[in-house]
């Protein structure tokens, strides 16, 4: 009874996850090779050394900021937070992907995530390190940095519970410590395997040492998949808790543009979206340097682009309601803010720049044509990353340049020193995931087996 | 597998629904006489807001599905797909508060309490009779003509098996759902958010867009429950499915918890004159104990009880999550709407109960005439196939790993 006309698969093929012609050997081989067998390619010299440069220029920012103290950046006094906090956010919201790609994916059975959530993980862990330089390094005397910590001490002293600024350092604090955990956890039983293929001595003890012991008896692998899955249920809050209190920092004040219901979904939709752009930034030139096309496939490009698309739309919904309620409200504040200062006015190429890379340009990506294409995602990946970056200028600096008393206006530019922190903390979230690409299997090679796995006895080699 | 008219099942519901549907309309239109057109209205209101918006989840649903492909989506498909059959019916509804109702409903229109402030005359651009109802009118072409495509797509794919049909369906969602969110954002602004026409807020939207989809997926589960025992269910189910909606009806129930308590949590803090009043307005001794009644039944009981493994897999608890919750999403629409009509005020009223009930069984009555009409798993249909054969044919999936 059953009748088809035009087959699925001649209509809609699908890549496979997993190129055919590996068997588990082979797929050992593929990823441990890069870590241990083979030389590594100029690319990585130079990207570790361009790295490196850039970690130099940071650690001369910190260094002469220590000296001479925040003076040296742009920040003024109605714009007090500058770049130091846009970068804080920009790099926070990048780490989420990781979590989303580990955690949540994992707990939805979306077999996809395997390929990519080693190094995605990685790049959280990287990218939190890098967004946690800015609070502390804003803070003047990051010295005296635990004083927001509540802790009993001689001066009766407590932080303020109310301010959202202190929830950031719960939330923070306990992503990176989450984030970490679940990493290192998944990284054991493939630390085991390296430590087993391991010729040289050194490299024998290093990876023993920091596979805890395992040797792959069912007990330790059912222990695993247990701690393993309660990881990735303590993450998955976490990955919309931590944004939601950094979009707290602004929402609960009453400053125009910052006051909005809206924010907290918006900004974690921002910082999946951020974050998918980041990965795909990475893997496309990942996957063609080290030959791993048939292990991270055009269907995990495919996804990440739509995973990219649907939180584009998200935030992009985000920038209309705001403009749409500033409109509805009457009120002369927000309308003020909205198109008198962020539409027109001395910010207004920041708002339509951001419109542009983040409302306008992931258009493209409703088309299988574009998501198809890795040259193109990779462009659109870079543009959506400076978007996000714009996003966070203009909420920051438009809204703090022009409160309610035009008494206390100012208008606000970043430094040079700005700059160098900024593109310092790159090369120092470069230069880690050089090494982790170095030293670690950037692909967790036991899951690509169990997808082999499945794939064979499920009788589809899709 | 065509003959679904004897589902004994679903008889038994639609009789039941026709006879409390009609009862309630019967005690509704009668009391109107007694209570007044203003009172008659605002129940109207209120019913028929929850009751479309169980059409428009299902809408919303239904695209999802049609994007995401799962195999629980292929399992309720023909539930959602009839439950976007009723937004026509709901159309009709909407009409009496169109015409006659919206004057006595909305304190901004022509002779209303707030129509000669300035506020108001700020927002007239948007908040005015015409335009007002032409956007009615489009926010009822837009979920009608996707329900239209949708459905067609659908049953001509039973008949001719061609799996373009299939992939139309795919792309008529993506736009479809970007249009939804839209319209809904709108509508929910015109018909809820403007009863109080100083007050804004920007995550409205997205409360009755996760509301709605929460009330679809625990009615969805609850339909399902009647039929999954006989053919053509019986043959592809297996409590995997049951579990999928469980786990997604808690991943709403939070996700409801989270706009809910963002909303608050940002109003309150900034305790702003313009928009606190929302929230003071639902503050008073009996109407905390319908924002407690939300906390502790709408949120914390349901999400850990949801956690629960056993209860996700177990069909009589799912079935009582999925009454509970569908009873606490009235619960949570009356605390949302009714306060604008009696600030501080509790104002429970007969006819609130004769309305809900009146339109729910009429509709629930409609509802199940629709799901009849048409097989009650899609046929023929690749993705179905290729969905359930991950799953190795609807049996229970061990997650397997080397």
């Amino acid at each position: 009874m059953a009748v088809v006309q035009n087959r699925l698969t001649d209509i809609d093929p699908q890549p496979p996850l997993l190129e055919p012609g590996h068997d588990y050997g082979t797929l050992t081989d593929k990823v441990g090779d890069i870590v241990d067998r083979k030389p590594h390619p100029r690319a990585w010299i130079v990207t570790m050394a361009v790295a490196s440069l850039l970690l130099l220029l940071f650690l001369n920012a910190v260094g002469y900021l220590f000296v001479k103290g925040t003076g040296i950046w742009g920040i003024n006094v109605p714009v007090a937070w500058g770049w130091a906090i846009i970068n804080f956010v920009w790099w926070i919201g990048i780490g989420h992907a990781g979590t989303l790609i580990s955690a949540i994916l994992l707990l939805l059975m979306q077999d996809w995530r395997t390929s990519i959530n080693r190094f995605a993980e990685a790049m959280t862990l990287f990218a939190v390190a890098c967004a946690g330089m800015f609070p502390l390094l804003h803070m003047g005397r990051p010295w005296l940095f635990y004083f927001i910590l509540p802790y009993p001490n001689t001066m009766a002293l407590w932080p303020q519970f109310r301010s959202p600024l202190v929830w950031d350092v719960f939330a923070i604090s306990t992503y990176a410590t989450v984030s970490a955990l679940f990493w290192y956890t998944g990284l054991v039983p493939d630390l085991a395997t390296m430590r087993d293929r391991a010729k040289n001595k050194l490299a024998k003890i290093a990876f023993g040492m920091a596979s805890l012991g395992w040797r792959g008896s069912a007990r330790h692998w059912s222990r695993y998949e247990m701690a393993y899955l309660l990881l990735a249920g303590i993450s998955t809050p976490l990955v919309v808790s931590v944004h939601s209190v950094v979009s707290f920092d602004f929402a609960v004040g009453i400053i125009p543009g910052w006051h909005t219901t809206i924010f907290p979904p918006y900004f974690v939709a921002g910082a999946v979206y951020a974050g998918f752009a980041m990965v795909l930034t990475l893997a496309i030139p990942i996957r063609k340097l080290y030959h791993i096309e048939d292990i991270i496939t055009m269907k995990h490009i495919d996804n990440m682009a739509k995973v990219m698309l649907v939180t584009g739309l998200v935030v992009s919904y985000g920038y209309f309601t705001e403009a749409f309620f500033a409109w509805y409200s009457g009120n002369i504040y927000e309308k003020y803010m909205m198109f008198s200062n962020r539409m027109s006015g001395y910010y207004a190429w920041s708002y339509w720049a951001l419109i542009f890379c983040n409302g306008f340009v992931p258009q493209f990506l409703w088309f299988k044509r574009i998501r198809s294409n890795v040259y193109a995602l990779f462009a659109i990946s870079i543009v959506v990353s400076i978007g996000m970056w714009l996003e966070r200028y203009v909420i920051v600096v438009t809204s703090l340049a022009r409160d309610f008393l035009p008494s206390s206006w100012g208008n606000y530019h970043g430094t040079i020193w700005d700059w160098a922190t900024y593109l310092g903390t790159i090369g120092l979230f470069l230069f880690l995931f050089m090494l982790f690409i170095r030293f670690v299997p950037m692909v967790a090679i036991f899951e690509l087996k169990a997808l082999l796995y499945s794939q064979k006895h499920n009788g589809k080699a899709h | 597998m065509n003959n679904n008219c004897d589902h004994p099942k679903l008889a038994q519901l639609q009789s039941r629904a026709l006879v409390i549907g009609g009862a309630g309309a019967v005690i509704f239109l009668v009391g109107g006489l007694f209570f007044g057109r203003e009172k008659f209205f605002q129940s109207y209101l209120y019913a028929f807001l929850f009751w479309n918006g169980l059409g428009l989840g299902c809408l919303s649903a239904l695209m999802l599905h049609h994007m995401v492909e799962g195999r629980w989506g292929f399992m309720i498909q023909r539930i959602l797909e009839a439950g976007t059959r009723m937004i026509p019916v709901m159309f009709v509804v909407f009409l009496p508060i169109l015409f006659i109702g919206s004057r006595v409903l909305y304190p901004w229109m022509p002779g209303g309490a707030l129509a000669d402030s300035e506020l108001i005359h700020e927002k007239a651009g948007y908040l005015n009779t015409g335009f007002f109802t032409i956007r009615s009118f489009v926010y009822f072409g837009v979920w009608i003509g996707l329900t239209f495509l949708l459905n067609k797509f659908s049953h001509t794919l039973d008949k001719s098996g061609d799996q373009r049909l299939g992939l139309r369906m795919r792309w008529v969602s993506g736009p479809g759902l970007v249009l939804y969110v839209l319209t809904i954002t709108f509508a929910s602004t015109d018909w809820g958010m403007s009863l109080e026409p100083e007050w804004f807020s920007t995550i409205y939207g997205p409360l009755f867009i996760v509301g709605q989809g929460l009330a679809c997926l625990a009615f969805s589960t609850i339909i399902l429950s009647k039929i999954a025992q006989d053919k053509p269910h019986a043959d592809v189910m297996s409590t995997d499915y049951f579990h999928h909606l469980g786990s997604l009806m808690c991943g709403f129930v939070v996700l409801w918890s989270y706009i809910s308590f963002s909303q608050f949590l940002i109003t309150w803090s900034g305790n702003l004159p313009e928009e606190i009043p929302w929230y003071l307005n639902r503050m008073s001794p009996s109407l905390n104990v319908v924002a407690v009644l939300l906390i502790v039944f709408h949120f914390a009981l349901p999400m850990f009880i949801l956690m629960q493994r056993r209860v996700k897999r177990g069909a009589t608890a799912l079935v009582v999550m999925a009454v509970w919750i569908f009873v606490m999403r009235t619960v949570d629409v009356y605390w949302i709407i009714t306060p604008a009509f009696h600030p501080k005020q509790l104002g429970l009223h007969l006819m609130d109960f004769a309305a809900l009930a009146g339109f729910g069984g009429l509709w629930i009555y409609f509802f199940v005439a629709q799901l009849k009409k048409y097989p009650l798993l899609p046929l023929n249909d690749q993705r179905m196939e290729m969905a359930l054969a991950k799953s190795g044919n609807g049996h229970s999936e061990a997650v397997e790993h080397a």
